[in-house]
């Protein structure tokens, strides 16, 4: 279970973040919603504590994380991924994969073994590879690789950990709608226990992945809900129509 | 990441090699060319797993390597402790020292890192030259080399004092190597590349940095000690920033983050300042050219130069490039 309780988030006189609670059930796939510089990336900022609240908590499991480090989160099991790719540049796929699992699996600090080496590591790598498609390309150095490629690597890392709750920001940001497609035929497959948190843009793709929806607009939640009641909310049309307006 | 390519593991066979068989028919200017060299090799090798492999550029390596030097020279000469323990002693209090540098450190980057290590160096240089202990300006003199004649070997000699220098050059590239190839080594690279992106996957980055650059004291006070065993006299110069900067320009010159060029460019470094001091006393100013058309040319260094060709003439197909990430 993931939680937050009246969470605020103030850059100077901008507030970002508006009293947003939330609560995810083990499992639950939710899609989080909302135009341009509503607040979604600085949610997640907050929740893996790259960011402090200014107010409020933010609970796993119960426990109480507001006031952990980045570090602390990821070993409780919380994993996310960037809107912009962050990646280990200048190393193969299958690197990038493997020290994520390495420091995961807590062998980021080991001196003797290599942990690229080990049967762990090494069965974590192929399974990502494969839930992330990437399987044929470990060997690829990451600067030498598409977009698209790196976009799926991006999701990888954050699945490497073998998490209990991954963020996704805008996992199909920039992506063509095949690929998005099979992104999303891919979030689908993932395991049922596994609680995801995802930004998007497109509101037929969240649709078609997310159990239910959370709305944000101006740093405020503007609807919680299953996709049905979003799909006919005027209010998200509201939302979403001016947005489309002003792009 | 880190790995022993065919051309990495036939230059180092080459140049041990070739050490070997020179320290063998060398005469005694040629065997102290030689220590010198194993010197700076274990110095710019401990310095390239931190700076060219961990992005770590320090400017402290001079003083962690006088740490060592004069550790080992007080432990052995006035706590009257053998020269093997006073060794292990010297290189622990070093890569105690470089410990909290790095903790301490951790949190800077770039520029930032540079100037707070160079403070730390500043920090210990002016401690030993201040200090009545360490004989001040005047330095010291009188530190022992290890007593092997047990197993027949006389370091006095200058030949085998070169190979006893040669073998620790080996030791320090073991270590160095191993460190990278462990699950610190890959994390140190990962977080050259992406220090918060690690740090969301759960590493404690503090501490894999503070515990690398450990080791990377450890191997400059072995270079310390060993420094300190070749000319058996030290002084506060050892510890000057301009040491390390020595030896961030000669890591640079043979080639970041390859740990073979390191040790070609100690070699080329020393030659070259003896070969060229023989003809002018603006040998600084020739090796300075050197450097720039170095850096110029846009290589890694020498061997990152070396490395490059041989690559460009193995061209693997690739994807489509990448473009820039949105
Ligand atoms: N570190 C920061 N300092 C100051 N302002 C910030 C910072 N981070 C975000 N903001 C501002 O907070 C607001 C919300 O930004 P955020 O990135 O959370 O939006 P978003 O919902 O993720 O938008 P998008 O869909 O464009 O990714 C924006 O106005 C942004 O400029
Ligand atoms: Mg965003």
């Amino acid at each position: 279970m993931l939680e937050t309780r009246a969470l605020n988030k103030s850059f100077g006189a901008i507030h970002v973040t508006k009293g947003v609670s939330l609560r995810l059930e083990k499992g639950e796939r939710r899609v989080i919603l909302g135009p341009n510089g509503a607040g979604k990336t600085t949610l997640f900022n907050q929740l893996v504590g790259e960011l402090t609240p200014n107010s409020g908590s933010i609970h796993l499991d119960g426990a109480d994380i507001t006031a952990l480090r980045v570090a602390d989160r990821a070993r409780l099991g919380l994993s996310r991924s960037y809107q912009k790719n962050t990646l280990f540049d200048g190393l193969t796929i299958g690197e990038n994969l493997g020290l994520s699992a390495a420091v995961a699996l807590g062998k980021g600090q080991g001196l003797w073994r290599d942990p690229l080496q080990s049967a762990e590591v090494r069965e974590t790598v192929k399974e990502v590879a494969a839930q992330v498609d990437l399987a044929p390309l470990l060997a690829m150095p990451v600067n030498a690789v598409s977009y698209g490629i790196r976009r799926q690597l991006e999701v990888g890392i954050a699945l490497s950990t073998r998490p209990k709750f991954i963020l996704m920001d805008e996992p199909t940001s920039g992506v063509g709608p095949e690929m998005s497609k099979g992104f999303h035929r891919l979030l689908k497959a993932l395991p049922r226990d596994l609680t995801v948190l995802i930004i998007e843009h497109d509101m037929d793709l969240a649709f078609d992945v997310a159990d239910t929806i959370t709305v944000l607009n101006y740093g405020e939640v503007v609807f919680d809900g299953l996709p049905g009641a979003a799909r006919d909310s005027q209010l998200l049309k509201d939302i979403y129509l001016g947005a489309w307006e002003d792009a | 990441m880190f790995t022993h390519t065919p051309l990495r593991l036939t230059t180092l066979a080459t140049l041990a090699i070739g050490a070997l068989a020179y320290a063998f028919v060398a005469g005694f200017f040629g065997l102290e060319i030689l220590a010198e060299i194993a010197i700076l090799a274990i110095l710019v090798i401990a310095l390239d797993l931190v700076a060219g492999f961990g992005g770590m550029l320090s400017l402290c390596h001079g003083a962690l390597l006088g740490v060592g030097a004069y550790a080992f020279t007080v432990a052995a000469k006035d706590a009257g402790l053998s020269a093997f323990p006073a060794m292990v002693l010297a290189v622990a209090l070093s890569a105690a020292l470089a410990f909290v540098i790095g903790a301490v450190c951790a949190r800077s980057i770039g520029i930032y890192f540079i100037m707070a290590t160079l403070a730390f160096g500043q920090m210990a240089y002016s401690f030993v030259f201040q200090s009545p202990l360490f004989g001040g300006d005047d330095g010291l003199s009188g530190a022992p080399r290890p007593d092997l004649t047990a197993i027949g070997i006389d370091l006095t000699d200058s030949r085998a004092f070169a190979i006893y220098a040669i073998a620790l050059v080996a030791l320090t590239y073991l270590v160095a190597a191993s460190t990278l190839r462990s699950g610190l080594g890959r994390s140190l690279v990962g977080l050259h590349h992406n220090e918060k992106r690690l740090r969301a996957l759960g590493l404690t980055v503090w501490r894999a940095k503070a515990t690398a650059f450990a080791i990377s004291g450890a191997l400059a006070g072995l270079a310390g000690c060993l420094a300190a065993q070749h000319t058996q006299y030290i002084s506060p110069g050892l510890l000057s920033w301009t040491v390390s900067g020595e030896a961030l320009v000669v890591v640079i010159l043979g080639g970041l983050g390859t740990l073979a060029g390191p040790i070609v460019g100690a070699i080329l470094f020393v030659v070259l300042k003896h070969e060229i001091s023989a003809i002018t006393p603006y040998w600084h100013a020739i090796v300075g050219l050197i450097l720039i058309a170095v850096v110029m040319s846009r290589a890694n260094g020498v061997f990152g130069y070396v490395e490059a060709r041989m690559a460009a003439r193995a061209a693997k197909p690739t994807l489509e490039k990448a473009k820039a990430d949105a």
